[in-house]
């Protein structure tokens, strides 16, 4: 059988490659057996001419002969292909600017398909490097006005009891912790409080040591930590020796009883977040300290692997059964949370989404266009070309291998478009990862890969297909005698040809209308965002984290002083303006909230006066440039036996004294307050937007740092000149006062506002990209169109040149068949955009889907371009010189 | 040309030709003129199918061809049977018989 096969391969590569030599020798064989033949019939009594004559007859005919025998040796469909192939390229290479503008432009929408469709493969498609990713569930309280709160840590401890829908169930939250003394500069690491089982959900397990235990969640038990295989290997030599070492962390000693394998990638959380793959580097164990009775607080996020064979559905209801007797069992604090489990996929990419399939979509139409515009070109050229096609038909070739000849020279435009445009695309994934925000879900992960490259070549085949197909279809039906007759000159030309080209650019219009309404409404909504105010202002403003740990800043007096201390030196720095530092800084995902009393008001029946809290320093709103609307700023006057005083956001104080000054209104957090339990308002500060997105600001308060002394703070420092020189200044005042403390996430305000506006501006950038191609080759095609239409009926206009008729006359005949598939196409376009815009309702902020501006300008743009495109062929025809076309009829 | 000429029933060709070869190398006019002889001129074999059918068995690796010298002292083609070749002939007799065998007796039985 394999020998068999092997012969059969020999066989058929020497036909092929020494074809000429076969049919050489074929020729040899015939012509010998035709002169044995008339040989035997002379011999019989023949005369020579008539035993030629039968001897050719009983051949049968030697052409045909050669083609069965070649067909025999099976390499026929190679051999067509080749010819194909080979006579396609002559006819490409015959027209080069024809050929550069085809490859060209579908080396860009494939490009652009193949990039798009790695970020959406490696985002949305590959699953998350977990094992069995699709049973691990993040779990969130939820209500109207809060749809992702974290758990009480006790509530959590409930679930765990009395659950049976996991296999495994764990919470973490927020504790990043200073790396100091052992080697090198003091380092803040990213790190989680987790209870035991954190890894079993993730289906992970440390490389060195173990994970911790239930005996780990007792409150004061043995400090431990388990660390990343990164600062194992960065800060620790990866010495295996780690496994029960004492390393200091928050100035205290910790014992490293594991290290996690590389590629224990962080689930992403939603307080205080970390993003998805982003690096986290220490977990240590997670107290249930506290009462178990008291469960206001919230602060651990759950994460659960549910049992084979159970439901999201199944785990939802049961918790929320739970979630029912522990309201019932704790009736001092009723509250109306539900639980929300959601597959940590989902909690991942979820957000991310709608814009990749809004930029699938969008690419997806590119590629449309493209198509459309390349068929339109074939289909110009099938008439240019229909006399070769009549001869060949005459000539006796099938329709049907005419149409694969044309096939074949589509799918080489294709295939080249591909290859280029795969090259695009991997520079195209570069740079979109390089735009994309950086908590953007499992940006690291995208590159190029086999399913792209799988992808790319479906497309090309498939795009060369579709582009290519309907023009053979129509050249095939080439009339081989009115091909002839015309001289390939038509004055009609085909009337269905007419009408599928026209349709064509009727459709490249529509949906180039449609990308450019999208572009239009991304933009305006990224003009809205950059131009938002948003309470403070960003330039020359450096920002960095500090934390000061506990164990040596073990009152708040000592945490005060340094402050201070701190605030002094920095305002004394040449090129400061002010310092100040603050519990946190403007979108950094800072949400945490405490019921009040106000003095002399009642909250409404089961409701209780709430607002987000922070803590600031005398200079904090002043260097971060919020604006003071009353009152007063804090001062150095406001110490911890000094009078207690707030200042609140303009939003808490519209909300609790509209139309009142909430100037020296008093409000309390004890329930039963003494004289010295009320803090008086001293001034109110304008609103900084929450997200930059969002409506206005949550109603919230600020504690001076002296009598409220916060240990994790952020400095907010104002140059008066480029802050990003101060970096350093801000490092030595801090390691002036303590060495052992590191000064981590130094960022400009400006980058974090930078950020906070990439995604809507990636999304922008890539729909104007695609939008603007798609006015590109829109344009092509109406070029194209009318282009052929005049070279059509350039006798035509001659003859009304001689009878008279004016060459504004010419221009205008012109100019209006282009305006009316223009304007079919504009029409189209705002209709199906109307339909289509609804999707990004979620993507825009501030623009209406159906923006007015946006659709009145695209519609003004798509004429102009549109009509541009078809001046350059109707002056041609204006041009035309009466006496050349009455000559050539 | 006699009256009672069959056409080749399908799939024999390749059956005579490698049965043809059985005795000795040939060329292609030999072959379709041995097959004229020995069938008594019954069967004979179409040029425009046999040449097809040569490069169809040499690609098959039944059989093989060299060039050589013609009786007539001329260059010529001549096929042989390989190995492989002489297996399929055996197979392909065989099949006929069998096949022949059973037509014969439903003919003379019903």
């Amino acid at each position: 059988m394999f020998d068999r096969l092997l012969s059969d391969l020999r066989y058929r590569l020497r036909a092929l490659f020494h074809r000429k030599a076969m049919e050489e020798e074929l020729d040899d064989e015939l012509r010998f057996h035709f002169e044995n033949e008339t040989e035997k019939l002379r011999r019989s009594g023949m005369n020579e001419q008539e035993a030629k004559r039968r001897a050719r007859l009983a051949m049968g005919g030697h052409p045909q002969v050669q083609q069965d025998c070649r067909e025999a040796r099976g390499t026929t469909f190679l051999e067509t292909s080749l010819q194909d192939a080979t006579y396609a390229l002559r006819q490409l290479v015959a027209n080069p600017t024809f050929s550069i503008v085809m490859i060209l432009t579908l080396a860009l929408s494939i490009g652009a398909n193949s990039a798009i469709f790695s970020v959406v493969d490696n985002v949305l498609v590959r699953s998350l490097p977990y094992p069995h990713p699709d049973r691990i569930v993040r779990i969130f309280l939820t209500s109207p006005t809060y749809p992702r709160f974290p758990l009480n840590p006790f509530d959590f401890r409930d679930y765990r009891a009395r659950t049976r829908s996991f296999s495994s169930l764990a919470a973490f939250t927020r504790s990043d912790m200073q790396l100091s003394g052992n080697s090198g500069q003091p380092r803040m690491l990213n790190g989680f409080g987790i209870t035991s089982g954190f890894f079993r959900v993730l289906g992970l397990s440390p490389q060195l040591g173990h994970e911790f235990t239930p005996a780990n969640e007792l409150p004061n038990s043995a400090r431990e930590v388990i660390i990343s295989d990164r600062l194992w290997r960065t800060r620790f030599a990866a010495s295996p020796a780690i496994i029960g070492r004492k390393i200091t962390l928050n100035a205290m000693p910790f014992t490293v009883i594991g290290v996690m394998p590389p590629g224990t990638e962080h689930p992403g959380n939603e307080y205080h977040p970390i993003a998805y793959g982003h690096d986290v580097d220490v977990w240590s164990p997670f107290w249930f300290e506290g009462n178990p009775t008291q469960r206001g607080p919230h602060y651990l996020e759950g994460i659960g692997r549910l049992k084979d064979g159970v439901s999201y559905a199944q785990a939802q209801s049961e918790l929320d059964a739970v979630m029912t007797e522990i309201n019932r069992e704790n009736i001092a604090n009723p509250n109306r949370w539900r639980v929300l489990v959601v597959p940590l996929n989902q909690e991942i990419v979820g957000r991310s989404r709608t814009m990749l399939l809004v930029l699938l979509g969008a690419v997806g139409m590119v590629l449309l266009i493209a198509c459309a515009n390349a068929a339109n070109l074939l289909l110009a050229r099938a008439a240019a070309r229909r006399r070769e096609l009549a001869v060949r038909l005459a000539l006796g070739a099938p329709r049907s291998r005419l149409i694969r000849q044309l096939l074949t020279e589509s799918l080489l435009i294709a295939a080249a478009g591909g290859l280029l445009g795969l090259a695009l695309a991997a520079g195209g994934v570069t740079a979109i990862v390089s735009l994309l925000p950086s908590d953007f879900p499992r940006a690291h992960d995208i590159h190029i890969s086999a399913p792209v490259f799988a992808f790319t070549f479906l497309v090309s085949v498939v795009t060369g297909l579709l582009f290519g197909l309907a023009p053979a279809l129509q050249a095939a039906r080439t009339d081989p005698r009115s091909g002839l007759h015309e001289g390939g000159r038509s004055t009609t030309g085909s009337r269905g040809q007419q009408r599928l080209r026209s349709a064509l650019v009727v459709s490249e219009v529509t949906l180039a209308c449609v990308l450019l309404i999208g572009a239009g409404l991304m933009l305006r909504s990224l003009l809205n965002l950059l131009h938002v105010n948003p309470g403070f202002r960003q330039d020359h403003v450096l920002t960095a984290i500090l934390s000061l740990p506990a164990a040596n800043y073990k009152d708040d007096a000592l945490t005060a002083v340094f402050f201070q201390k701190l605030m002094a030196d920095l305002r004394s720095t040449p090129g400061v303006e002010a310092a100040g530092a603050g519990s946190d800084l403007p979108w950094n995902g800072w949400d945490e909230n405490t019921s009040f009393a106000i003095q002399g008001k009642q909250p409404p029946p089961h409701e209780e006066f709430h607002g987000r809290y922070h803590c600031a320093t005398p200079d904090y709103f002043r260097a971060l440039g919020t604006p003071l609307l009353s009152g007063r700023f804090f001062t150095d006057a406001d110490k911890k036996d000094a009078p207690s005083v707030i200042i609140v956001n303009h939003a808490l104080a519209a909300k609790y004294w509209p139309g009142e000054d909430a100037i020296g209104k008093r409000i309390t957090f004890e329930d039963q307050p003494k004289e010295k339990d009320w803090l008086t308002i001293v001034g109110v500060v304008g609103d900084v937007k929450d997200q930059p997105g969002s409506p206005g600001a949550d109603p919230g308060f600020w504690w001076p740092h002296q009598q409220v002394a916060f240990r994790d703070m952020a400095l907010v420092v104002r140059s008066s000149s480029d802050p990003e020189g101060l970096a350093d200044a801000v490092r030595n005042a801090v390691h002036h006062l303590d060495p052992s403390l590191a000064v981590a996430n130094v960022q400009l305000m400006d980058q974090i506002v930078e950020e906070s506006v990439a995604t809507p501006r990636l999304a922008f950038i890539l729909v104007g990209l695609f939008a603007g191609l798609a006015i590109l080759l829109a344009a092509i095609g109406t070029y194209g169109v009318i282009s052929y239409t005049v070279s059509q009926r350039t006798s035509e206009f001659g003859l009304r040149l001689a009878l008279g008729a004016q060459r504004l006359d010419l221009l205008r005949l012109v100019l209006a068949q282009g305006a009316g598939l223009i304007l079919t196409g504009t029409a189209a376009g705002l209709c199906l955009a109307l339909l289509l815009a609804r999707i990004l309702k979620s993507l825009i902020y501030n623009v209406s889907p159906a923006d007015p501006l946006t659709f009145g300008a695209v519609a003004v743009l798509v004429v102009a371009v549109a009509l541009l495109a078809s001046w350059f062929p109707a002056r041609r025809a204006a041009k035309s010189d009466p006496m050349v076309a009455l000559r050539a009829e | 040309m006699p009256p009672d000429r069959i056409d080749l029933p399908q799939g024999t060709l390749d059956l005579l030709i490698l049965r043809t070869l059985s005795i000795g190398a040939q060329h292609g006019w030999a072959i379709s003129e041995r097959v004229q002889q020995v069938s008594s001129d019954v069967l004979r074999i179409q040029q425009g199918s046999l040449y097809p059918a040569l490069h169809r068995l040499e690609r098959r690796g039944w059989i093989r061809a060299k060039w050589g010298t013609s009786d007539n002292n001329r260059r010529a083609k001549f096929y042989e049977l390989t190995a492989s070749g002489k297996k399929q002939l055996e197979k392909e007799t065989d099949t006929w018989r069998k096949l022949a065998a059973a037509v014969t007796q439903i003919i003379e039985s019903v």
